[in-house]
């Protein structure tokens, strides 16, 4: 199966850098993803400050901080339970601080929430799809809310595309398994241009040749100017796609740096053994 | 406004093919008319039953000239009437039943002599009970019908010999009122305690009654139809949109109120069919002459009167949208619909059972407060009198009181808490699970 997007004028050697073809498993893909949300200017997209979430008595976050760059991957891991969900929930505008500063491209999390909304993309980690609706209808749906319709209907065409769901796109969501749910929320979080994409265990529950498909895409996102903050429970997706990571546990964040630089500094051999020698300490 | 336009489509498509919708929206429409057809069949039927030659028998105990008349004239009408002879009760049951007879006359001995000296003659009446439907009603009134008959037919006999040159009507109802009644400027012709009554049953019903029933439909699907976004978890996406609370519940407010609008129509549609097969039932005394010697109802009474209803199916939607904002799941929004189904009821009891011109200032404000009384008081008064200021006032309020309790709602509708309780859900099944 060729899954070719098409050029959408970008400059031509921008475009010879990235139109390596990659081959994975049956899929064989040759395209790029223009961000045309995105404007020159601050280089930070993100900033956290000292940011601390409680529900109720229990601190769920707890004065966590970091900086993500401009087109950079940056990673979020950590057991079952660290915070990850949490915080990414806050960069999204879903959940108010209890304390600390978060800032995505240089507006308050809470005074400019409308502004971040407008350019943010958020994939919850279970997130849902409309039972009686096709992947299509939704992905246009969602295409008219940030675009007029021209530009709606050409953006639904490329996220059809890349969602890798072939006819089958036109069938109610409700018949979709549990990965092609997952891929239509991709195409859906990308389809809309973010300058930041947040991610929530983007690769749960794909199959192998998915979730690299998957990876991929938010590989070329990034390569063409998008920022991405993900979670996630698999090292080696983490090492492939992130430029830095954070280790969170417990709330609190207990290494940042490049994957590299943690394996050296933990004298591991891959992330998988980093973390685990975090976590036992 | 123009991002409100997709969430609407997706409102409706997703309402619109959900069988639970589509099937809730449909069955009013096939039920109502099924219902009528099958009243009015059972009871011209039972109309048919009644209309067979009665079969009676007859035990004369006075066995006198005028005893004997009385029978030649049962016979002479359209019954077959069999004599018994002797006077024992039970052996003339008995012989019924093998007969199937069902009514049993017995002329008491003295009944000439009593006629005679202008007294009250006495007959009783026996009536086996067979079965209980609506064909022995009828049956029974077949009968009561000729008994008056008799009545009448002696009572002029009486006159007659008293004074052959009299008319016995005259006598017998020397008074006659006609009565009119006075609607809005219009003199007509009908009995005050006939409108009323028929009005009641019939005109002034229709409104509320559809608009109950609908309205209990119309929450529970705009609370489902919001409340499943949590539960599905899509809630979530939503929410980092670039849209704002406001908008998503707005959305949510006209999608599923075009699906309750077409789903009211339907629904009317189903009623007045319904409404016209129990007209046509025989035996029935709704006239249509009734409706007809009304005084015309104006266009723009009629145009009033569908504003209102529309605006009281957003009222009552809005408050369906605002339980499923602030559920949980579709169980949570579920319990919490019984506390709607007062501000449905209230007004509609109150207007039905009393004239909130009359009532005390302080139940006066509750039934303005619900803008689901407007469209009630309107389809009452548009006929009697001119449509009252209040109703006219209702328009404005009912859009603005639903715009703020959509904006208060979208205020206190928090991700935060949504996500809690759900937070807190999850941790119990998950616990119960683990238990097991
Ligand atoms: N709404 C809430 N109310 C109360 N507690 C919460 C709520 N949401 C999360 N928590 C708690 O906060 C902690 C962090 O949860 P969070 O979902 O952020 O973890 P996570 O790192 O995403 O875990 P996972 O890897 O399992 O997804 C957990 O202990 C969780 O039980
Ligand atoms: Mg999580």
């Amino acid at each position: 199966m060729f899954l070719i997007l098409k050029d959408y004028g970008l400059n031509a050697p921008f475009n010879r850098k990235y139109s390596n073809k990659l081959l994975y498993g049956s899929f064989k893909t040759d395209f790029c993803l223009v961000t045309e949300r995105m404007e020159e200017g601050s280089e930070t997209a993100v900033v956290v400050k000292n940011l601390v979430k409680r529900f109720g008595a229990f601190t769920a976050v707890d004065g966590i901080s970091f900086e993500i760059n401009k087109g950079e991957v940056f990673g979020l891991i950590g057991p079952n339970g660290a915070g990850k969900t949490t915080t990414l929930r806050i960069i999204s505008t879903l959940l108010p601080p209890t304390s600390g500063e978060v800032r995505v491209f240089g507006n308050d999390i809470l005074r400019d929430a409308d502004k971040i909304r407008r350019i943010i993309s958020y994939l919850a980690e279970e997130a849902g799809t409309y039972r009686n609706i096709s992947g299509k209808e939704y992905l246009s749906i969602i295409a008219r809310i940030y675009f007029d319709s021209e530009e709606a209907s050409k953006a639904v065409e490329e996220a059809i595309e890349f969602s890798g769901l072939g006819d089958r796109i036109n069938d109610k969501m409700k018949t979709y398994s549990k990965g092609m749910k997952r891929r239509i929320q991709i195409a859906r979080v990308l389809m809309t241009k973010p300058k930041l994409a947040i991610l929530d265990e983007p690769t749960a529950g794909l199959d192998v040749f998915h979730a690299q498909y998957i990876r991929n895409i938010i590989k070329k996102y990034a390569e063409n100017g998008g920022t991405v903050i993900l979670s996630s429970h698999n090292m080696l997706e983490v090492e492939y796609l992130c430029s830095r990571v954070a280790l969170m546990h417990q709330g609190h964040i207990v290494i940042q740096d490049k994957p590299q630089a943690i394996k050296n500094r933990l004298n591991a051999s891959n992330l998988e053994e980093a973390f685990v020698k975090v976590v036992a300490s | 406004m123009r991002k409100i336009i997709p969430l609407i489509e997706k409102e409706v498509k997703d309402l619109l093919r959900d069988p639970r919708i589509y099937i809730g929206l449909i069955i009013p429409v096939i039920m109502l008319p099924l219902l009528g057809s099958i009243m009015s069949t059972a009871v011209s039927t039972s109309i048919q039953t009644s209309m067979v030659v009665l079969k009676i028998a007859v035990i004369d105990a006075d066995k006198t000239r005028l005893s004997k008349e009385f029978l030649n004239l049962l016979k002479n009408t359209d019954m077959s009437v069999y004599e018994i002879d002797g006077t024992d009760l039970n052996s003339a049951i008995n012989w019924m039943r093998e007969l199937g007879l069902e009514f049993l006359i017995v002329v008491e001995k003295g009944f000439e002599e009593d006629l005679n000296n202008f007294r009250v003659a006495n007959i009783r009446v026996y009536a086996i009970i067979y079965s209980v439907g609506l064909g022995s009603i009828g049956k029974y009134n077949a009968f009561q019908t000729q008994l008056q008959n008799y009545i009448k037919i002696f009572s002029d006999m009486l006159i007659y010999r008293l004074n052959p040159n009299v008319n016995a009507e005259t006598i017998r109802k020397p008074l006659n009122f006609t009565f009119h009644s006075i609607l809005k400027n219009n003199v007509v012709k009908i009995d005050p305690q006939t409108f009323l009554s028929q009005f009641l049953m019939g005109y002034s019903i229709i409104v509320p009654m559809i608009l109950f029933i609908l309205s209990i439909s119309v929450v529970q699907m705009a609370a489902t139809a919001t409340a499943v976004e949590n539960e599905e978890k899509t809630l979530e996406t939503l929410l980092t949109l670039p849209v704002s609370r406001y908008e998503i519940l707005v959305a949510k407010l006209l999608g599923s109120s075009i699906i309750s609008v077409i789903g009211g129509v339907l629904f009317t549609m189903g009623f007045l069919i319904y409404f016209e097969s129990m007209l046509k039932m025989p035996g029935m005394d709704i006239s249509t002459s009734f409706y007809q010697v009304l005084p015309p109802i104006h266009l723009e009474s009629f145009l009033l009167l569908g504003i209102s209803i529309m605006l009281s199916i957003f009222f009552i939607t809005s408050l369906g949208v605002v339980i499923g904002a602030l559920s949980s799941d579709v169980r949570m929004a579920n319990s919490l619909l019984g506390f709607v189904i007062i501000p449905i009821m209230v007004p509609f009891f109150l207007i039905l059972y009393g004239d909130p011109k009359v009532m005390p200032l302080a139940i006066k404000l509750v039934i303005y407060a619900f803008p689901t009384s407007y469209p009630t008081l309107i389809a009452r008064e548009m006929i009697i009198n001119p449509i009252p200021v209040e109703a006219i006032f209702g328009i404005p309020y009912s859009i603005v009181i639903t715009t703020v309790i959509l904006y208060v709602t979208s205020l206190i509708m928090s991700p935060e808490k949504l996500l809690t309780l759900q937070h807190k859900l999850r941790a119990r099944t998950v616990g119960k699970e683990k238990r097991q």
